[in-house]
C-alpha cells in the first residue's frame, strides 16, 4: 500500500470495512477518513448496508440429513462406500404398506363411485360405462314421474307399489307352483325399470345437495379470505407508517450527531 | 469434550459412520444457509445441501486435508449451486418462501420482538433479497460468504477460485449497488465510525 491513502483505493477501503487490514494501514484510512467526509459518508454508508443485510434470514428448515449405508454397501465394504443422505422422515414414510394399500384401495372405490363406474354383461360381451349422464331409455321416460314431484315423493309410492308387487308374485308362485318363463321375464324388466328410476332419482337428490355445499362452502372461504386480506393489509399499512416515522427520527438524530458543532 | 471437524473426518474415515453423522448435524445448517442464499429457493436448497454431504461422503477417503473441512464442503456445495444454475439456466431468485413463517422466525429470535418489529424485519428481509437478486453471482456469492458465513478474503478468494483483490472488488462493488437500492427504498443507514 502507497503511505497515503487515496479515494480511489476501494480494495483498502473494503479491508478497512471488514477489518481484514493491519495496523499502519488502518492508521492511514483513519487519517484519511478525518479529513475526507465523502470517504468517511461512504463507510458509514456502506456499514449500514452491512447491518441491514442481517435481517435477511433463510426460513427455518428442519434438515435432519443422515448418512445412512446400504445393505450392498455393507457386503461390498472393500468397494467405494455407498451411501444414502435421506431427509427427514416424510409422513409416508410412517406410514405401513398395509395401510397404504387399504389407502389406495379406498381411493380407487370413492374415485369409482364418483365417477359412476358400472359393469354390465350383455350379448355383447361385458360392458364399462362412466359419468352420471347415462342416456334415459324411452320406456323409462314414459314412466318417469312429473319433474315437479320431489324426490322423495318419488321414492316411497315406487318402493311401496314395487313391494306390492314383489308380494303378488310370490302369492301367486306359491298358488301355482308354475312360473312360465315369459311372465318371469317381463316381472323382471318391470323391476329393472323401477330400480332405474329409484335410482336416478336418488342421484338427482344427492347431486343437488352436492352442488349447494360446495356453493356455501366456496361462499364462506371467499368471505373469510377476503376479511383476512383486509386485516393484513390494515396491520402492514400501519406499521409502513410507522417505520417510515421512526427511519426519518432516527435518520435525523445521526445526521444531527455527526454534524460538527459550532 | 466436543470433538473438532478434523478429528471427526479422521475418525469417519476409518469407518465410524456416527462421527460422519456428527459433521452433517454441525453443518447442514450452513451448507443449506449457503444454498438458500445463492440460489434462492427452499426445496431446491435442499437438494443441493443433501447432494453435498452425499458427495462429501463419497469423496471422503480423497480429502487429504489441505483445507478446512468446512471449506471442503463449502466448495462442493458452490460447486453445486453453480452447477444448479447453469443446468436450470434460471437466474437465481432471491426471495421469500411462499410459506415463510413470521412467527417461527420471531421464535428464533427471542421472545422479546414484538409484531410490528416482526413486520418490520420481514420487510427489510424482503427488500434485501430484492437488492441481492440485482447483484451477479460471483459479487452475491462474495457477499454470502463474507457477510453470513465470516470467510476471510483469502478463503473466498480460494473458493472462487480468483485473485484476492478480485474478491475485494467483488465486494465492494456488490455492497454499493445494495447501497443504491436500499436508498431507492427508503431505507439509509449511516453509520459513524470504523465497522468491523
Amino acid at each position: 500500500m502507497s503511505l497515503k491513502f487515496t479515494c480511489d483505493d476501494k480494495a483498502t477501503l473494503v479491508a478497512y470495512l471488514y477489518d481484514e487490514i493491519d495496523a499502519p494501514d488502518r492508521q492511514r484510512v483513519d487519517e484519511h477518513l478525518r479529513q475526507c467526509a465523502e470517504c468517511s459518508a461512504e463507510v458509514g454508508a456502506l456499514a449500514g448496508v452491512r447491518t441491514e443485510l442481517t435481517q435477511w434470514a433463510p426460513p427455518s428448515a428442519e434438515l435432519g440429513f443422515t448418512i445412512v449405508r446400504t445393505d450392498a454397501a455393507q457386503k461390498t465394504a472393500s468397494s467405494q462406500p455407498a451411501a444414502t443422505v435421506l431427509r427427514p422422515p416424510q409422513w409416508l414414510d410412517t406410514v405401513p404398506v398395509w395401510a397404504q394399500a387399504v389407502a389406495a384401495v379406498l381411493v380407487l372405490a370413492v374415485s369409482a363411485a364418483i365417477a359412476n363406474v358400472q359393469v354390465k354383461s350383455g350379448p355383447d360381451g361385458f360392458v364399462v360405462s362412466t359419468g352420471w349422464l347415462a342416456p334415459a331409455s324411452v320406456a323409462t321416460a314414459a314412466s318417469a314421474p312429473p319433474a315437479t314431484a320431489t324426490a322423495d315423493e318419488q321414492w316411497k309410492p315406487a318402493l311401496i307399489a314395487l313391494e306390492q308387487q314383489l308380494r303378488n308374485e310370490i302369492r301367486a308362485t306359491r298358488e301355482t307352483g308354475v312360473v312360465r318363463a315369459a311372465s318371469r321375464s317381463e316381472v323382471d324388466e318391470a323391476t329393472m325399470r323401477r330400480m332405474v328410476e329409484l335410482l336416478e332419482a336418488s342421484e338427482a337428490k344427492q347431486n343437488r345437495e352436492l352442488a349447494l355445499r360446495m356453493t356455501q362452502l366456496a361462499s364462506g372461504i371467499n368471505v373469510q379470505r377476503r376479511a383476512d386480506l383486509l386485516r393484513v393489509e390494515q396491520a402492514i399499512g400501519h406499521t409502513g407508517v410507522e417505520m417510515a416515522k421512526q427511519r426519518q427520527t432516527v435518520n435525523y438524530l445521526i445526521r444531527a450527531s455527526t454534524t460538527p458543532q459550532q | 469434550m466436543v470433538a473438532t471437524d478434523e478429528e471427526l473426518v479422521a475418525r469417519s474415515m476409518a469407518g465410524d459412520h456416527d462421527s460422519f453423522n456428527q459433521l452433517v448435524l454441525r453443518w447442514e445448517r450452513p451448507i443449506y444457509a449457503l444454498a438458500y442464499r445463492v440460489i434462492g429457493r427452499d426445496e431446491d436448497a435442499r437438494d443441493v445441501a443433501q447432494e453435498t454431504f452425499l458427495r462429501a461422503f463419497r469423496a471422503l477417503p480423497g480429502f487429504k486435508g489441505q483445507a478446512k473441512f468446512s471449506s471442503w464442503l463449502y466448495r462442493i456445495a458452490l460447486n453445486l449451486c453453480r452447477d444448479w444454475i447453469r443446468k436450470k439456466k434460471r437466474t437465481p431468485v432471491v426471495e421469500m418462501p411462499e410459506d415463510f413463517d413470521f412467527i417461527e422466525m420471531a421464535a428464533d429470535q427471542g421472545p422479546v420482538e414484538s409484531i410490528e418489529d416482526l413486520v418490520a424485519r420481514n420487510e427489510m428481509s424482503r427488500v434485501v433479497a430484492e437488492g441481492m437478486k440485482l447483484l451477479p453471482d460471483e459479487q452475491r456469492t462474495a457477499i454470502v460468504l463474507k457477510e453470513y458465513h465470516g470467510l476471510t478474503f483469502q478463503e473466498i478468494a480460494d473458493l472462487q477460485g480468483c485473485p484476492l483483490s478480485t474478491v475485494k472488488t467483488r465486494l465492494y462493488q456488490g455492497l454499493s449497488v445494495l447501497r443504491k437500492h436500499l436508498e431507492s427504498q427508503g431505507i439509509t443507514s449511516f453509520a459513524s465510525g470504523r465497522a468491523s
